[in-house]
């Protein structure tokens, strides 16, 4: 993924990230040792400590993580990935004390469902997905397979999980679509012979299965909403329940504590604590689905993850939630800075505008309109309104402090607005939308009006920048068109043609200058009086890029594309000084706060990366 | 309210959750805990604990359990010792015997038939039933105007100013001196008649040899001293030129 010739060039220090990737069942654990907490986000898993939250990234994986496990002992992390149709699948056994890549184990195609360690860290048993259907036991100290079964007979569906014995070396059990099998691992005749469960009449698609402490039973939540209790030793199902109000969508979550009793997890949010019988004792919900429960030590403190990317904190003996960690759950579409602040940031995302503290990482405010994606945003110089730019073809404006909606444009943009920007005078609003208008709008304290719309572009308008002065403002579009518009007389002062569809686009401080970039990866200066190229630079070696950000004394400015990497570059050297290395998923956009101290990137991955902007 | 919103706001208000109270803990327990397990069974084993009774003399006797209150003392005003005495009684003896025979009733009377009545206060009355205040301090009796030197600049301020001249002078003064010491030298008229003459005679001097000069200038050295003495003539008129010029001449130094 590097660069060549990255050596001799300085790492930009990453100090936050704000990123987790809720859907990943079980994709939450804590660590034995109970002070760090281990998740994955995109193609990195993260180890993070409870206290005092200092993350570290584990990245190896070439793609999405899908799994994930950390060994009885805590000496191991093994994560498991998916990859393209065709192609293997990696499993990463990961050094816990080291934080490096122990061994790679690659022989599943397409997916890694889940993984398993044996109790005394000997084995590692893998279960590939719906392409492979086949569980494979690993000898962690050698790093190589030992065997491998086909996971289920031919008539029965995927197998999705599979979990250890707490005692036994040689015992696991494996779970799924009309499937549950107990396996006896025999060393000597390199087999793994499976029984299979008997269940009577029952069908149900096993989502998560806990062992007991003495192996005695294994509890599996099924999609139907109920529990499983299964003898290990006789392989007969003893008992299930709850018959009557079964959890709605599913349990995808089960957490077993010493005293028998089981926290579920459901996927309308629900957590229960539920009595040995298999009945309810405490219930509470959470927002979003909740794919795995982790419980800390032996289980008086837990904590939950949810399919909507929130992290809770519960205290068994309250049964109260407290949010910890959230971060958006789709890609993220924009960043920016109010004016003057390096404090705050907002971003836009699927459903929702939030706003972060920099400094901390929490969120300060949520803004939700459900089913509708923000594809931009910004707040106006005063602070007094937050603009944003929906797929419904309106453009919204809220209270900063409450999230209350301030007003609504409605038809700003047919096919949806994507592109926003605000004078510096707060009176005026330019909007950009995908069938390449251009629309100006007067901003009144009871009604906004169309001033004017200036139809040049043919494509989707990516990026809008303003002048200071308010005179005039460019607009970067995927036709592969760079207009730079005179906003007092509403005509083309000057455009841009190039062999690319355009992503964003920049003002140099002094404003003679505008730099562009987009899919063709050339970052371009030119001059804004006549529309002639100064100079043209390779931006990356792979990958389009999508978002850049010029510093305010205008002497770098940054880049981030797909290729993942963050790039800041000597605006008059037109060279790299520095490059970041940390996203997993393409970066949507960049952006230095105003105060020169920060850089923050936002990737499709949903996650938030905080740099620190160097001398 | 929502029209006062800014985002700015969002930043003074960083989230602080203040720290939990430590948890209750009473302050008799260690009270407690000492005597759930002191007094319990204390007995138990070695039967109870062996300690020395009382003399069957020293029995609890009526009252001895309540509190002893200090001795009944007569009650004191806070102002007794302070205290004039007290007029003498009719029936008090004189001291010593020592008797006056003045009557007072009668010299009372004749002092103040004979006495000069008061003058009464200068007053006026500002409303109809006369409620009456003092006249001097109310200003509406004319004091500052008839002030002798009302009007007049006070004396202070006529020496300050003249102090503050007498300061300026000297530093003005002060000043001249300074720069008339670091200035540069005029040349008089004298000085330069003088100079102007001089100058002349040399030229007329130089011009002589030049004209005594062979007509014919054949050889190296008379060339160049022909142009030696013509370079020092042109040096000199343009000196005089210069002197003849100007008639206010600066020394630099």
């Amino acid at each position: 993924m590097a660069e060549n010739g990255t050596e001799d060039i300085n790492k930009l220090d990453l100090i936050r990230t704000i990123g987790f990737n809720g859907n990943i069942p079980g994709g939450l654990k804590v660590h034995p040792n109970r002070q760090h907490v281990v998740y994955a986000l995109g193609n990195t898993v993260i180890v993070e400590d409870i206290t005092s939250h200092q993350q570290c990234f584990l990245s190896g994986h070439t793609n999405d993580v899908s799994c994930l496990t950390v060994s009885k002992s805590g000496n191991y992390l093994a994560s498991g990935q998916v990859t393209h149709m065709g192609f293997k699948a990696d499993v990463i056994i990961w050094d816990f004390e080291k934080r490096e890549l122990y061994a790679r184990l690659t022989l599943h195609k397409v997916k890694v469902e889940s993984l398993a360690f044996s109790p005394k860290d000997k084995y590692l048993v893998t279960v590939g997905g719906q392409d492979d259907g086949s569980v494979v036991v690993w000898n962690i100290a050698k790093k190589e397979a030992i065997c491998g079964s086909p996971a289920a007979v031919p008539s029965d569906g995927t197998t999705m999980c599979v979990t250890y014995a707490n005692m036994c070396d040689e015992t696991f059990i494996t779970g799924g679509n009309g499937t549950l099998r107990k396996w006896k691992l025999d060393l000597s005749n390199r087999k793994i012979r499976p029984t299979d469960v008997r269940m009577g009449q029952l069908k149900r698609i096993v989502k998560c299965i806990e062992i007991d402490e003495a192996d005695e039973f294994i509890y599996c939540g099924t999609t139907s909403g109920d529990i499983l209790k299964v003898g290990v030793n006789t392989c007969i199902m003893a008992e299930y329940g709850p018959v009557k109000e079964k959890f709605s969508l599913g349990i995808m979550a089960i957490g077993l504590l010493k005293s028998e009793e089981i926290i579920v997890g459901a996927g309308d949010g629900t957590v229960a604590l539920v009595r040995k019988t298999l009945k309810r004792k405490k219930i509470s919900k959470v927002t979003g689905g909740v794919t795995s429960i982790a419980l800390r030590g032996l289980g008086h403190q837990f904590f939950v993850g949810t399919s909507l990317a929130e992290l809770y904190q519960c205290n068994l003996g309250e049964f109260t939630f407290d949010l910890v960690k959230t971060c958006h759950y789709s890609d993220v579409l924009d960043v920016t800075f109010p004016a003057g602040a390096s404090q705050l940031f907002a971003t836009c995302s699927k459903n929702d505008i939030r706003i972060w503290s920099t400094t901390t990482g929490a969120e300060r405010l949520r803004i939700t309109v459900p089913n509708l994606t923000c594809n931009g945003i910004d707040i106006m110089e005063n602070g007094s309104s937050i603009v944003s730019a929906w797929d419904d073809g309106k453009i919204r404006a809220f209270y900063p402090e409450s999230g209350k909606l301030m007003y609504v444009i409605h038809d700003a943009h047919n096919k949806g607005v994507t592109a926003l920007a605000t004078t510096s005078d707060c009176r005026r609003i330019v909007s950009g939308g995908s069938e390449g208008q251009l629309r100006i709008w007067d901003i009144h304290e009871k009604e906004q009006k169309l001033v004017t719309a200036m139809k040049e572009h043919k494509g989707k308008v990516a990026c809008i920048r303003l002048r200071k002065t308010v005179a005039e403002c460019v607009s970067a579009s995927e036709d592969g068109t760079c207009i730079i518009w005179d906003l007092q007389n509403f005509l083309r002062k000057q455009v841009i043609f190039a062999n690319t569809l355009f992503k964003c686009v920049c003002y140099h401080p002094e404003e003679f200058q505008i730099v562009t970039s987009g899919s063709d990866r050339k970052i371009g200066y030119w001059e804004t009086f006549d529309g002639s190229q100064i100079r043209e630079l390779d931006g990356a070696q792979s990958g389009a890029i999508n978002g850049m950000d010029i510093s305010s004394n205008g002497k770098n400015f940054v880049t981030g594309g797909d290729d993942k990497i963050i790039k800041l570059w000597g605006y008059n050297e037109g060279a790299v000084t520095h490059v970041g290395m940390g996203h997993s998923g393409s970066i949507t956009r960049v952006k230095i706060c105003p105060c020169l101290n920060y850089i923050v990137s936002v990737s499709a991955d949903g996650a938030i990366l905080i740099w620190r902007y160097p001398d | 309210m929502q029209a006062n919103e800014s985002i700015y706001n969002l930043i003074s208000r960083e989230e602080y959750r203040p720290p939990k109270d430590a948890r209750y803990k009473s302050q008799f327990r260690s009270t407690v805990k000492m005597e759930t397990t002191s007094n319990k069974a204390s007995h138990k084993t070695m039967g109870p604990a062996k300690v020395k009774t009382d003399d069957p003399r020293e029995f609890l006797k009526k009252r001895s359990k309540e509190p002893q209150h200090p001795p009944k003392s007569d009650f004191k005003y806070p102002d007794d010792d302070t205290r004039r005495p007290p007029v003498p009684t009719q029936e008090d003896k004189p001291l010593m015997g020592i008797k006056s025979t003045k009557n007072f009733i009668t010299t009372n009377a004749v002092e103040n038939i004979m006495s000069v009545p008061k003058k009464p206060a200068p007053n006026f009355a500002d409303t109809k039933k006369g409620d009456t205040h003092p006249l001097d301090i109310s200003g509406l009796v004319p004091k500052y105007i008839k002030k002798k030197d009302f009007g007049e600049v006070p004396d202070y301020l006529t020496r300050r100013k003249q102090e503050v001249m007498r300061a300026q002078e000297e530093y003005d003064a002060y000043v001249a001196e300074h720069y008339k010491r670091g200035a540069m030298q005029k040349l008089t008229e004298q000085e330069r008649q003088l100079i102007l003459n001089g100058l002349k005679k040399n030229w007329e001097a130089i011009h002589h040899q030049y004209q005594g000069l062979s007509v014919v200038t054949d050889t190296a050295p008379k060339k160049a001293r022909k142009e030696r003495m013509e370079a020092e003539m042109k040096q000199l008129e343009r000196d005089i030129e210069l002197l003849e010029k100007h008639m206010t001449i600066y020394i630099g130094n």
